[in-house]
């Protein structure tokens, strides 16, 4: 497990990163409610915003060793293809995780109305996974790192309006409403009306299995670029 | 025995050939100077040997096994040092060292043992705890190598690891090296530095346009050059020269316009001398000219009629 191990740490070695992977998510548990939208408190609403850039960041450590020609060395190595991915892919996930924990139980500890907090950490895992996918089949079409993150950034701040975790998706026209199902925030955001809302479980599920189809297409595109 | 052998392999970048044929044996206990200009398919070899590229015809053997050449067995005894300096900039020196080490395996006291080892043996026993972002760039091509030497593999591949470096560092590599094959280790050296493969090369192998065109000792590929000689002529304007009228004149066999040089290789006894330097003269100004003795640089340009390095290359 040495590659999940020096993920890790690597993952926190640059200021950056320590401020995508500490302050902001603590940053969320203390922002306050809005008046008629979002219905969830705007950390909670935004955080979904700060699991796609955290993704894009901790994906381009992979890049970055593309770029650099560190994996040449891997491939030489009696180690895998498969061995290196999804160690690193493991490791950016426990800290998802534990983004997500952080955020949701502080949350609840500082007092902010979560109604479902359980099945809101749910959620937040599954749209990580997605947001994690996503980047890595991102990252595997470029090869500096550099433009891929600046277009990335562009790209998703379009996917984060479109898809209606910035603006209730109920004021948009029709046709960009029916565009939006493609979007990924789309569903985090349905999700999040269901945490609120919500009755039925299997409309939950439904959304969390949506994201869970981004997550398997995505890791699928972006493992089949080889390391080297 | 024979570390690493390569049989008629050929290696194709859509229409372009990477690897024509070559064959190459590696015998245990060599440091094999791979020897080519930039472009002549030495990566592509290392890329072929190591299983990194697939090849489309032949065969790569390593230690003994032709059948599954890159079995993790076989990786765990290999080493590559690359031509970048692929080490991680976040992590220190000896923490960049104990990855390595543990991608290879290495555990425990056994895994401390050998990057304190390998820091050592590259001059950097006392800078582990440094990041590499504050080293030389020397420091960091020995870091590069330390990386590849934790594990301490029987048949290290180091493609062109002093690019960049100042001679000092240069020759503390060549050193290392050298140590290196003493300890046991095969080595397949490239470069386009003819000095390093003349200072450390038991075996030399030059390549051009994904061909091996030459292998031997130094004295060996030296010899068959003995009976030419190189003069270099520096002038005002070498463009100036009629290098067609040049070759024209007896003896001579190759003329190579290098900036400002020209370099002629006539055959020894020519008495040549006066005839060239007349022609010369009748189109540009002379500024200066030097007679070598034979080097491999002088085996390459007759083999090829190239140089290994473009003049300002580095």
């Amino acid at each position: 497990m040495t590659i999940f191990k020096f993920a890790l740490k690597r993952s926190f070695s640059n200021t950056t990163n320590l401020i995508f992977l500490t302050l902001f998510p603590i940053a969320c548990i203390f922002l306050p409610n809005g008046e008629d939208w979002p219905f969830l408190p705007y950390g909670y609403q935004y955080f979904g915003i700060l699991i796609l850039f955290v993704g894009i960041r901790l994906a381009t450590i992979i890049l970055e060793d593309r770029e650099k020609g560190v994996v040449k060395r891997l491939a030489v190595a009696p180690i895998s293809h498969f061995q290196y991915l999804s160690q690193n892919l493991l490791a950016y996930s426990v800290i998802l995780i534990l983004q997500c924990i952080l955020v949701v139980f502080g949350g609840v500890l500082y007092g902010q109305e979560l109604y479902q907090p359980g099945w809101l950490l749910f959620l937040f895992v599954s749209f990580s996974f997605a947001s994690l996918a996503i980047a890595l089949a991102w990252i595997s079409i470029y090869r500096k790192k550099d433009v891929s993150f600046l277009v990335y950034m562009s790209l998703i701040f379009i996917v984060i309006i479109l898809g209606g975790l910035m603006i209730p998706i109920e004021i948009f026209p029709d046709l960009l409403k029916r565009i939006a199902i493609i979007f990924p925030t789309f569903w985090l955001a349905e999700g999040l009306n269901w945490i609120v809302f919500g009755e039925n479980i299997l409309d939950f599920l439904l959304i969390n299995g949506v994201l869970w189809l981004y997550t398997i297409i995505f890791i699928i595109i972006g493992s089949t670029r080889k390391i080297y | 025995m024979t570390i690493a052998s390569m049989q008629g392999v050929v290696k194709r970048y859509s229409s372009d050939i990477a690897l024509d044929y070559v064959d190459l044996d590696i015998q245990e206990g060599e440091i094999i100077g791979l020897l080519g200009p930039n472009g002549a398919g030495k990566t592509t070899l290392i890329q072929t040997l190591t299983g990194m590229t697939p090849f489309e015809r032949g065969k790569v053997e390593l230690f003994g096994q032709s059948k599954n050449p890159f079995s993790i067995q076989n990786k765990e005894r290999m080493g590559l040092v690359t031509q970048e300096i692929t080490v991680f900039e976040e992590l220190t020196a000896r923490e960049n060292l104990h990855f390595f080490a543990g991608v290879y395996g290495l555990k425990g006291e056994e895994k401390k043992r050998r990057v304190e080892e390998a820091l050592e043996f590259v001059g950097l026993g006392d800078k582990g705890a440094k990041m590499p972002t504050k080293f030389s760039g020397g420091m960091k091509r020995r870091l590069n190598i330390a990386c590849a030497l934790t594990h301490q593999p029987r048949f290290l591949i180091m493609d062109e690891p002093t690019v960049g470096i100042d001679p000092q560092s240069r020759n503390y590599i060549l050193e290392t090296v050298k140590k290196l094959r003493e300890n046991g280790t095969t080595i397949l050296y490239t470069t386009h530095y003819m000095e390093e493969v003349q200072a450390i090369a038991t075996r030399v192998v030059i390549m051009d346009q994904g061909q091996i065109i030459k292998e031997g000792t130094v004295e060996e590929l030296i010899k068959t050059v003995q009976h030419e000689e190189k003069m270099k002529i520096d002038v005002t304007d070498a463009d100036s020269v009629p290098i067609n009228d040049l070759e024209k004149i007896a003896g001579v066999k190759k003329v190579v316009l290098s900036g400002s040089q020209i370099t002629i290789i006539s055959a020894v006894g020519s008495g040549n001398l006066d005839r060239i330097l007349t022609l010369v003269k009748e189109y540009t100004g002379v500024l200066g000219i030097q007679a070598d003795k034979p080097n491999l640089e002088d085996v390459f340009l007759t083999l090829t009629g190239k140089q290994l390095r473009d003049k300002g290359e580095e």
